[in-house]
């Protein structure tokens, strides 16, 4: 294996541990994190490729920044549901979302 | 010739052994906060990872944003949604199983495809100075989408201002 091909394997584990955690876990805030992990995952492999075939990693910075500033934007937001559907419901079960008829 | 030119075995096993014990700790563990503090190192790891491949900016960037703001973020939101118990619930049953071969064999897919395929690279290197290239890349090609993401952001802080605001008048 290149380098390349062990970084692009690491960004892979990365993202799919975190498929694992938002496939498994019940617990929403977990699966915010492990979402998190995958865009972490993907943002490795962005800079890892782009520092490997262009010699710098600027293009695959640029996508990863922009990948960083949403994925703030998109905690925000889902951190915002869970308090909001907790205020409701007093659980952060994915189960006790089943109907959300608000 | 590896494309990558300083490629340090060592240094990346030591990340790559911390950021996946890491992610898996996130994951795996029992209670929620000790998800949360190994979702900090996995960040930190990363990171780490981002500097090893010369993107120092990014990896400033990366602490800045994960491991100060969303983990704190995220802390908040286990303290005030309080839950006691948020461990293991659905673990060794049917659907854990599952979900555990499918991302397990769809990560063999993909590592078997990055492994089978030849990356080795056409292009040669020139190392400049990563962000100078950035700034340029940011400024001039992508202006657009970089003025975006600040309305993004201002819609996110809005939407979740509005969210989390209590609602008597509708109840």
């Amino acid at each position: 294996m290149s380098a390349l091909e062990w970084w692009l394997a690491l960004a892979a584990a990365l993202f799919f541990i975190g498929a694992f955690g938002v496939l498994a876990r019940r617990n929403v805030i977990v699966v915010i994190m492990s979402v998190e992990l995958m865009l972490s995952g993907v943002n490795l492999a962005l800079v890892a490729t782009a520092s490997f075939r262009s010699g710098t990693p600027g293009g695959g910075t640029l996508f990863a920044l922009f990948i960083i500033a949403l994925a703030a934007a998109e905690v925000a937001i889902g951190i915002a549901i869970v308090i909001a559907n907790y205020r409701h419901r007093r659980s952060v079960q994915t189960d006790e979302y089943s109907e959300l008829k608000g | 010739m590896i494309p990558g030119g300083d490629f340090h075995p060592i240094l990346f096993a030591i990340v790559a052994l911390w950021v996946i014990v890491c992610a898996l700790g996130v994951v795996l563990s029992k209670k929620i906060m000790y998800s949360a503090v190994a979702m900090v190192f996995c960040f930190l790891g990363v990171a780490f990872a981002y500097a090893l491949l010369h993107a120092e900016l990014l990896a400033v960037m990366q602490i800045m944003v994960y491991v100060g703001a969303i983990s704190i973020v995220v802390i908040f939101a286990i303290m005030l949604t309080d839950e006691k118990e948020g461990g293991l619930e659905l673990f060794f049953n049917r659907a854990t199983i599952a979900a555990g071969g499918l991302a397990l064999a769809a990560a063999a897919v993909v590592i078997g495809a990055i492994v089978a395929d030849d990356l080795e690279g056409v292009v040669e290197k020139t190392r400049n100075p990563a962000v100078k290239e950035l700034s340029r890349l940011l400024f001039e090609g992508y202006v657009f989408p970089f003025e975006l993401i600040s309305l993004v952001l201002l819609a996110a802080l809005v939407g979740a201002v509005v969210l989390t605001r209590k609602l008597e008048g509708r109840r």
